[in-house]
């Protein structure tokens, strides 16, 4: 079967390597030792999907409510990350804010992966004019760099959360679709793509069963690595006033109302969020990183 | 090669026609238009005024008759008129692009000059310390928002110093308009440098492992000039992809650092002409990045072919 | 003797009015004002704005008829002084009001002044002229005014279909200069040419505005300034860092929120700041003919709900003004009284008891904790807007009301509104002029564009028109009473606060006043002076 080709032949490059590997816990742990920066940066993930998950018991106060007297708290043991200048507790709306911008990295990166791939096994499985279209498809998609295209979307699209996550999408979908084409071409002529065609599978079957699996690679490193530009446009976006609306706490939103007016007495609110923000993207790349060395080692950087 | 040049060529239109299609059609499809801003600025709106309005502004016909009208403008190179200052909408855009041009120009420079020796250092120190220090700054590089860097930058100006390295028509000295133009193609290279620095490295490396090194180490050529040479020559190639692809990005990090920084740049315009539906602005905008964009890709292709022998193009 | 002594307390008579006149020979000529523009105006044209982003850096550039003495903080009919027009007077029943106008007065461009520019200028406002202009906010300030007549080329007459005392105090607002003939309203819009103490030098759409001084203003002496220049930076942050960076010499006027007065002492303790009221009150407006709130009790209930000291206490740290429809005392001419206020439902000070009531209110039409009503509570999305209406959500919580806020992109806000397509809508009203005859038939009048709510009393409008005609301040006064009340007691528009901003200069700028019952009024900048 195709898909156990992949796994066995691991499994063997990791045995050669000298690893005991007795099920996937010790495969896993292996992989982390060996690339450790990559293991740093699925810890990282991890605890923000953590803070996400769990916002709720991670936070004592409410990252909405307002408090006039807190106005400007400095950092203490009440509100571990200061206070905004409305008096809400800095440290909840970084917690919070994970779910924002995890659900639209991730939900842009899974919608614009979901299209690129639909698009790109199609283009590249059919051929003919099909190809030629959606290669036209791809090409203009692509023409247009992310942040405007986002921006344009944004606008025309109103503000809301599942807007941003379209309007962040499209863009994507040209990226993972070149990708996915490429990987279809080459994978067509394939033995195994033939022998299948003879016994008479329908084409789509053909793409779905034995083709799909086989691209899974190259797609989770494309994917991890547009899941950091996913986060960093939606930042982008509510800095400019055209992302996520109130009342989600968004990062990037943080960073514009109001953060570096009060440079000299609240610093807080300038470092905390970006750091939140750089320190999610970072996370993603070193993951990428290390999944493209393990998956694809043809792309190592 | 004029076949293949002619067949990109068509390839190149048709996509900006696509383009050109679709970002008009977007514009125009979705609620509210210029006039409703106008008039929200007014405070009210008058359904008479409103209108006489959309009617002088040609919203009211039917968007292929607009379309054409546009693109029937584009070719005596009538750009059509901003609908907010009602100058012509070549006068409002052609004074802004210098400005953003100098920055991506310099941006690029300092993405070279600081992308490519680092790393060479680092592939050439492959695993030391060096290395994973660099490549954790340059993964930073790309994890930084461009508007946060800016900010940082911004404040740290304003706390330590009297000056603030925001744009000035008129500089007050020699000083202020280098810090004017460096400051901000700093922030807006950061992220460039980085991706450049990856790449020059992982190219050096690849070169390094190559068979002719091996030969050239072997005919007895010092191992500086090994490194420096023939590696570096080779390593150009993924550099050049990557200034194919930075555009795309560049053009993001300019718009938020010419925000940050008050820059009037064309960017930040295209920003500002969004928000207020200016169309016959941000569809020329929007066109112009395009054309760019797929200009520096066409560049960038015949680029490879002449750094690399092995790629041709044509038959 | 005697001619020696007349000499003499002349002299002294002299030398005491200098003294009294405060620094009248300290003031200095020349230098430019730098200014930063909080955002690009959309024109140039007065007359066809509505903001103050227009009315700030243009007003320097114009004259009206008459205008509010620029050195006093507030606005009223007795603070009204001649500029364009040397005197006017009423004939006995207030529906001629003539103006006798200054000789010698030449446009920017040479052009001479003359009645002929004022009857222009009206004719344009209602829509009498061939030149339209694009937008006219202002034109129903003018439906009293049957024609402008010029009689010679310096007096000119405005007749009235009834009477209207407080015709001046619209005519002397910041929003009313005089337009010259010989310019087109489009003209206007990019390059305005005005009798003012500053001519326009150019309007880079999003990035600057250059005034440069009026040698030949018909106002001797004035004005100090050579020059003044906008600096349009959209970008809060950057905008505050460059101020405090001295690189500007005045914030914008009421840009800066109390937090950021604070802010701003801190980081420059040796700015001169000034918080004042706008006259922008923040309300909600309700749509009285779809449910939830076609039902009045609902509509009360939602009233008697709003802790206003509380978004006063949030968003502005106490510093925010708790009234009616009019700006309260002791800034604003008209308001409510705090004893008369303290009679409406809503605004006692017992916010338990309020809610007590409203949730029987609630329950009267079949809400309550397991019943919760869900509204759509839309708004703007810009900060100014979104804040309160996050508080509103929070607080309406109490009354079984589970508020969603619905943000609505600037181009679809009023489309939006005209279309009645909302519950309750928060909203910002700015009010060009403290006068009842701007505020009340702007957003109360049955068939004003500005009425979003179409809220329609036929009797009281019947008042409207009575207060209008009053010339006795103190009777004038009882009548506004008596609407305002009415028209909180019937929820036309709760008015949850009157909103307070403030300005800051560098010390070396004098000669700024901010008003304190208008923010459209007071940008002449004909008497700012720099002193160094």
């Amino acid at each position: 079967m195709a898909t156990s080709v992949k796994t066995s032949e691991y499994a063997a490059e990791l045995s050669r390597a000298g690893a005991d590997v007795g099920g996937r816990w010790s495969a896993a742990l292996f992989l982390a030792r060996r690339y450790p920066l990559g293991a740093i940066g699925a810890a990282i993930m991890l605890v923000f999907v953590f803070a996400a998950v769990f916002a709720e018991f991670l936070t004592v106060h409410d990252p909405l409510s307002t408090n006039s007297a807190l106005s400007l708290a400095h950092p203490d043991a009440h509100y571990w990350m200061g206070a905004d200048n409305f008096g809400r507790d800095v440290y909840s709306r970084i917690v919070y804010g994970a779910r924002i911008s995890l659900a639209v990295g991730i939900g842009s990166t899974a919608l614009g992966c979901l299209f690129g791939v639909a698009l790109g096994l199609l283009s590249g499985y059919l051929s003919g004019w099909v190809d030629l279209l959606i290669q036209r498809i791809i090409d203009i998609l692509q023409a247009l760099p992310l942040l405007v295209l986002a921006l344009v979307m944004a606008a025309a699209l109103g503000p809301s959360l599942q807007n941003v996550i379209i309007a962040i999408a499209i863009p994507l979908i040209p990226y993972v679709a070149r990708v996915i084409r490429a990987n279809t071409l080459a994978l067509r002529e394939l033995p195994f793509v033939e022998a299948a065609r003879a016994t008479g599978m329908s084409d789509m079957r053909i793409a779905l069963r034995h083709v799909l699996p086989n691209t899974l690679a190259p797609l989770i490193v494309l994917a991890t690595a547009q899941l950091g530009s996913a986060i960093l446009v939606e930042a982008s976006l509510s800095f400019l006033g055209l992302g996520i609306p109130e009342p989600y706490p968004s990062w990037g939103r943080m960073l514009s109302e109001s953060a570096a007016e009060y440079v000299r007495t609240a610093p807080w609110l300038v470092i905390f969020p970006g750091i939140a923000i750089s320190l999610l993207v970072f996370g993603t790349n070193l993951l990428g990183d290390a999944l493209r060395d393990i998956l694809d080692p043809r792309q190592r950087t | 090669m004029a076949g293949y040049l002619a067949r990109r060529s068509l390839l190149m239109l048709l996509t900006l026609f696509g383009i050109s299609v679709i970002i008009f059609t977007l514009l125009r499809i979705v609620p509210g238009n210029v006039v409703d801003i106008l008039f929200d600025a007014a405070g009210f709106v008058d359904p008479a005024d409103k209108a006489k309005l959309e009617a002088d502004l040609g919203l009211d016909k039917s968007i292929p008759m607009q379309y054409a009208a546009w693109i029937g403008g584009l070719a005596h190179g009538d750009l059509g008129y901003s609908y907010v200052s009602e100058k012509p909408a070549l006068k409002e855009i052609l004074p802004r692009i210098p400005i953003t041009a100098r920055l991506a120009g310099m941006a690029l420079v300092f993405s070279i000059l600081l992308g490519v020796p680092l790393g060479v250092i680092s592939a050439v120190k492959q695993n030391t310390w060096l290395d994973y220090a660099l490549r954790l700054v340059s993964l930073s590089g790309l994890s930084l928002p461009a508007f946060w860097l800016g900010l940082l930058i911004l404040m740290a100006f304003v706390a330590s110093t009297d000056t603030i390295p925001i744009y000035s028509a008129a500089p007050k000295s020699f000083w202020d308009a280098l810090l004017m133009y460096s400051v901000p193609a700093a922030a807006v290279g950061f992220r460039s440098s980085a991706l450049v620095m990856r790449l020059t490295r992982s190219s050096m490396l690849e070169v390094l492992r190559q068979d002719y090194i091996r030969t050239a180490r072997s005919k007895g050529a010092s191992e500086n000039s090994i490194n420096y040479r023939h590696a570096l020559r080779n390593a150009m190639l993924p550099v050049v992809t990557v200034i194919g692809i930075e555009a795309a990005f560049l053009i993001g990090g300019l718009i938020v650092t010419e925000t940050v920084f008050n820059i009037p740049g064309v960017a930040r315009f295209l920003v500002e002409a969004i928000r207020w539906r200016d169309y016959p602005i941000v569809q020329n905008l929007v066109m112009f990045v395009a054309v760019i964009v797929v200009a520096v890709n066409f560049l960038v292709d015949m680029l490879y072919a002449v750094l690399d022998p092995r790629i041709r193009y044509g038959d | 003797m005697t001619r020696n002594f007349r000499f003499a307390a002349a002299a002294a008579a002299l030398l005491i009015g200098a003294i009294a006149s405060g620094s009248a020979f300290a003031q200095k000529y020349g230098g430019i004002l730098k200014m930063y523009h909080r955002d690009s105006p959309a024109s140039a044209s007065i007359h066809e704005e509505a903001t103050f982003s227009t009315n700030v850096p243009f007003m320097g550039v114009f004259n009206n008829l008459v205008m509010y003495k620029q050195d006093v903080a507030q606005n009223s009919i007795d603070s009204i002084v001649p500029d364009l027009a040397t005197s006017w007077s009423w004939n006995a029943e207030h529906t001629k009001l003539t103006f006798k106008l200054r000789e010698g007065v030449k446009w920017h461009d040479g052009k001479p002044f003359t009645s002929k520019d004022v009857k222009c200028t009206f004719d344009l406002l209602q829509g009498k002229s061939q030149d339209k202009f694009r937008k006219n906010p202002r034109k129903a300030w003018y439906d009293n005014v049957s024609d402008v007549t010029p009689n010679g080329d310096f007096e000119v007459s405005f007749n009235l279909k009834r009477p209207q005392p407080a015709l001046i105090a619209l005519l002397a607002s910041g929003y009313t200069p005089i337009y010259p003939c010989h310019v087109s309203a489009a003209e206007m819009r990019t390059h305005p040419i005005g009798t003012g103490p500053f001519k326009f030098v150019e309007f880079k759409t999003n990035e600057s505005i250059k005034l440069t001084r009026n040698k030949d203003y018909w106002k001797k002496g004035r004005p100090y300034l050579d020059g003044i220049e906008y600096t349009i930076i959209p970008n809060r942050s950057t905008a505050m860092l460059a101020f405090v960076a001295g690189k500007f010499d005045v914030s914008f006027p009421t840009n800066l929120s109390v937090a950021l007065v604070k802010e701003v002492k801190k980081q420059a303790p040796q700015a001169v700041c000034k918080i004042e009221p706008t006259n922008v009150n923040t309300n909600l407006i309700v749509n009285r003919d779809a449910p939830p709130f076609n039902n009045p009790d609902i509509r009360k209930a939602m009233a008697l709900a709003i802790d206003r000291k509380a978004f006063v206490d949030i968003l502005f740290e106490g510093h925010a003004g708790i009234g009616g429809a009019m700006l309260p005392p002791p800034e604003g001419k008209w308001g409510l009284t705090p004893e008369i206020l303290k009679t409406i439902p809503g605004y006692g000070p017992d916010v338990k008891a309020n809610r007590e009531e409203a949730r029987k209110l609630m329950q009267k039409a079949g809400y309550g904790p397991d019943k919760r009503l869900k509204v759509k509570i839309s708004t703007r999305n810009i900060p100014v807007y979104r804040d309160p209406a996050v508080i509103l959500i929070d607080q309406l919580k109490d009354i079984y009301i589970d508020g969603e806020l619905d943000v609505v992109e600037t181009a679809n806000w009023f489309s939006k509104v005209a279309r009645k397509d909302y519950a309750v809508g928060l909203n910002l009203t700015g009010n060009a002029v403290d006068d009842p005859d701007q505020a009340f038939y702007e957003n109360y009048a049955c068939n004003s564009e500005r009425n979003y709510t179409h809220y329609c009393n036929k009797d009281l409008e019947k008042l409207f028109d009575q207060q209008s005609m009053e010339p006795d301040h103190a009777k004038r006064q009882k009548i506004v009473w008596e609407i305002d009340k009415q028209l909180q007691e019937d929820v036309a528009r709760p008015i949850i606060y009157h909103a307070r901003e403030g300005s800051c200069w560098q010390p070396y700028v004098k000669g700024m006043v901010v008003m304190v019952n208008s923010t459209y009024n007071g940008f002449r900048y004909e008497d700012v002076w720099l002193d160094k």
